[in-house]
């Protein structure tokens, strides 16, 4: 086992070549807020220049689950096709693939081939060469600049990160870059792909080559399928696929998408998301950019707990029956959110349903003077039943502050938006909008720590309710990391950290990283996750001071960075079934219109 | 606060321009849209009258809210694309149903959008960012085409005939009396969000049209206005009649 885990690690070390490494995988899960310098001491400093990588601390074996058998993860030059039997989630087992791996070691690289090279079969049924472009182009909307690629092109294929949905029946639903159409052939390629692997009880995985990944995932009777360059972990792509999925089901629910399904098993799911594409590709963008999906947490504006609070008790003071989530967001992050209480009660708004939320919210933003009303599911608190949302902003024509109320009544839109005017004219006697206007991301020089340049900190131990709401802070990406080239790259780095942070084999607990031109330090303990750049110059001594003065200055900020006790309200005596009364009389029987 | 006299109804399939229509009018501009989620509420103010226009959101997605927009309409919209015939037969076979729950005086429109893309007359306009030649846009005359453009016009798929013809087949589905409603050459427009053409038309006609159940309700004091949204489910007796 140990053996298995070492070749494994080196396997990796030398993957990612320039840097050299020094890890550390703790053994016992207990407490880990004594000193940081203890952790570090501890590990064998073993840093020559070049490609050099060593493994410490091998103890950490003991943590990885008795049957887990590390991922066959050897990046040897031939494609390798892994597969898992029937149980999601558990980690790849050797026997497992060895079953498999005989047989289709040859579609393993032809699907790769297919996907990663050209597409000749593709070359005919191009975007160009569809027959009626007038109905076309009225069926399936503006096609926006992606939507016109060429899928046949070098530049196609280049992107670095693909992203396919298909329904099981191999009918392409949505394709990040090129029309769906376009790239039918190739998304019936994968389909016989994973339906050839079903057929022997298995379920397709991912399959590796020397630039792609390719991770599948199939949820209910949608195949998701991510092709990447990114170096990203397999269960990295996956939740990324899972964001994709819950987008879909956001709009749909899961109940009717199965529905659908079972109605009629080569449905066009198009029909019903067409004009959503745009919806899916702004949240495929987020998730390379903004860290709250890596972290799965979410972003607040620091604010001064004063300003929070009131804003907080302006919103609990502006309700009506059957409203449940009250939330207001400026410049995309959170600034408060506030909650029913009977309705919530024990479970929570997830940070990845509010993901779901801000990008639906940024993708419907273009006409911002209406007050907007949509159905909308949350997947990660009831993947089959709809709220109702109201949008609006609140100080047109800038359109950054902007209201979300969250009702569970189709027809509440009047009662929900005259809260909207409530809430309007308070803020108004206080002046809020300009206090908010002032609020805005620090600086890392705000912490007064020289050699730090980045950070993201997730704690788990804010008392109370903050439990509810996951959340992290990180100050703005400066110089160097002020261009989008050197951005991406920083997030980068951090996400293979992460990985090694979560490896599903070998978990570690801290890892220092001397990079070429960072220096990265990955903690994460019982009570936080922290991800540290410094200049490439720092010590590790410095390194460890600096982490101290910086766990000290989060503490002191708490208040300003977090939300720390998000409130809630009551807005009537017996919510849930009974309110309805109260809502309306004319009861609207014409559920949510989806073919049945 | 302000509360709305009447509410007026845009609907139509996807992309057929509804957002851009309403977008034209309130803004005098032309830009780009995105595909509307749901609906967007908009508060109009027109002289002394505030008026609440829904524009509704055409993906097959959102029809189940269809019937909650239009509960007490006094005025819909059904609005296709000139250069594509299965736009406008969806307003036949998607959208009619949902306005059972309109008010029992609701007015009817069709409107063609996208006239642009299929008459000369309707292209004229485009060179003005904004704002529009008063002499084009206070003539709303038929689109006849004259003297062809540099750039190339599509196919018109969908006459002016088959508009009306739809209108006439709307007031048989409603109960309607022919010559009791207003009459179908009026209620058919043919329209350009991008060029604006015919738009201010089109709102200000309906504007005018609806002004007497503004003026009814407002008579019938303010008790109905405040409840503007959830008297009439009760008196739709019009509606569904005859097939
Ligand atoms: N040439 C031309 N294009 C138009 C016109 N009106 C709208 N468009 C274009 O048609 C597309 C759809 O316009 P929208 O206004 O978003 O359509 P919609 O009816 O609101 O669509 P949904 O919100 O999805 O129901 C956009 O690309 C517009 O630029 C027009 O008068 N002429
Ligand atoms: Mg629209």
């Amino acid at each position: 086992m140990d053996l298995d885990v070492q070749e494994n690690g080196k396997a990796e070390e030398v993957r990612s070549s320039e840097a050299s490494f020094v890890t550390c995988a703790e053994t016992e899960c207990g407490e880990f807020g004594s000193s940081l310098t203890n952790h570090i001491s501890s590990v064998e400093t073993v840093s020559q220049e070049g490609v050099s990588a060593e493994l410490c601390g091998l103890e950490g074996s003991a943590e990885i689950p008795g049957n887990a058998s590390p991922a066959t993860v050897q990046e040897t030059a031939a494609s390798h096709l892994e597969s898992a039997g029937g149980a999601d989630g558990h980690p790849e087992s050797v026997s497992d693939s060895a079953s498999v791996e005989d047989a289709p070691d040859d579609s393993g690289e032809f699907v790769v081939t297919v996907l990663a090279r050209g597409k000749l079969e593709e070359q005919g049924v191009g975007v160009k060469g569809s027959s009626s472009p007038l109905a076309e182009a009225a069926a399936q909307g503006v096609p926006s600049s992606h939507r016109d690629e060429d899928v046949t092109s070098e530049s196609w294929r280049q992107h670095r990160k693909h992203v396919f949905v298909l329904s099981e029946a191999g009918k392409p639903i949505y394709s990040r870059y090129g029309s769906e159409e376009a790239l039918s052939s190739t998304m019936g390629v994968m389909m016989a792909l994973v339906s050839f692997v079903q057929s022997g009880d298995n379920i397709i995985r991912s399959v590796y080559s020397d630039e792609h990944r390719v991770v599948f995932m199939q949820q209910g009777p949608l195949v998701l399928v991510s092709v990447s360059t990114s170096r990203q972990s397999e269960q990295q792509l996956r939740s990324e696929l899972l964001y994709v999925y819950n987008q879909i089901v956001s709009m749909l629910t899961q109940a009717s998408i199965t529905r659908i399904f079972e109605h009629k098993k080569n449905y066009d799911l198009r029909r019903l998301l067409a004009g959503s594409e745009k919806i899916l590709d702004g949240l495929l963008d987020l998730v390379d950019s903004d860290p709250s999906f890596l972290l799965s947490a979410v972003h607040c504006l620091p604010l001064s707990s004063s300003l929070r609070d009131s804003l907080s008790q302006i919103l609990q003071k502006a309700i009506t029956p059957n409203l449940v989530f009250s939330i207001l967001i400026a410049k995309n992050q959170l600034l408060t959110i506030v909650q029913e209480k009977m309705v919530i009660d024990d479970a929570r708004l997830d940070p990845a349903d509010l993901h779901l939320l801000l990008n639906l919210i940024g993708a419907s933003s273009a006409f911002q003077a209406g007050e907007i009303w949509t159905p909308i599911c949350l997947p990660s608190f009831n993947p089959d039943c709809y709220f109702y949302a109201y949008i609006s902003y609140l100080d047109p024509p800038d359109c950054t502050v902007c209201l979300l109320l969250l009702s569970t009544d189709k027809e509440a839109f009047y009662a929900v938006a005259e809260c909207k005017r409530k809430i309007e004219e308070a803020m108004q006697a206080q002046n809020a909008l300009s206090a908010i206007a002032k609020a805005q991301s620090y600086s890392v020089s705000q912490v007064g720590v020289s050699d730090l340049r980045h950070f993201m900190y997730k704690p788990f131990d804010v008392p109370d309710n903050h439990r509810q709401l996951t959340q992290f802070t990180s100050p703005e990406m400066e110089a160097p990391y002020s261009t989008g080239d050197e951005r991406m790259r920083l997030l980068d780095l951090y996400r293979d950290m992460h990985s090694r942070i979560h490896s599903p084999s070998r978990p570690l607990k801290l890892i220092y990283h001397v990079a070429e031109r960072e220096t990265l330090l990955a903690w994460v303990t019982s009570k936080f996750e922290l991800y540290t750049c410094f200049s490439p110059l720092v010590t590790k001594v410095c390194a460890i001071n600096a982490i101290t003065k910086l766990l000290r200055w989060i503490k002191k900020e708490e208040d300003r960075l977090f939300i720390r006790y998000p409130p809630k309200y009551s807005t009537t005596p017996n919510p849930s079934k009974s309110s309805r009364k109260g809502g309306s009389d004319q009861q609207d029987t014409t559920d949510n219109g989806y073919p049945s | 606060m302000r509360k709305p006299d009447v509410k007026v109804v845009i609907l139509g399939d996807m992309n057929v321009g509804k957002t851009s229509l309403l977008h034209r009018y309130t803004e005098r501009r032309f830009k780009d849209t995105i595909s509307t989620v749901g609906g967007a509420f908009f508060l109009k103010q027109w002289g002394p009258y505030n008026i609440s226009i829904w524009d509704t959101a055409g993906r097959e997605q959102f029809h189940g809210l269809g019937s909650m927009y239009c509960r007490g309409a006094s005025a819909v919209i059904l609005t296709y694309d000139v250069t594509n015939w299965q736009s406008l037969s969806e307003l036949e076979q998607r959208f009619l149903s949902l306005t059972d729950t309109a008010h029992p005086d609701c007015i009817y429109a069709i409107v063609g959008n996208k006239a642009d893309l299929t008459d000369a007359c309707a292209h004229l306009v485009e060179m003005d960012d904004g704002h529009m030649s008063e002499d084009i846009q206070d003539t709303p005359h038929h689109p006849a085409s004259t003297t062809s453009t540099s750039s190339v016009l599509l196919h018109k798929q969908v006459d002016r005939m088959d508009a009306l013809a739809l209108y006439w087949r709307i007031l048989r589905y409603k109960g309607l009396e022919e010559n009791a409603s207003p009459a179908a050459e009026r209620m058919c427009f043919e329209t350009s969000a991008k060029t604006g053409y015919n738009v201010d038309f089109l709102f200000e006609t309906l504007f005018e049209m609806v002004l007497p159940s503004i003026l009814k309700k407002r008579n019938e004091g303010d008790a109905s206005t405040v409840d503007l949204e959830h008297s009439t489910e009760t008196k739709r007796t019009k509606a569904g009649c005859c097939r």
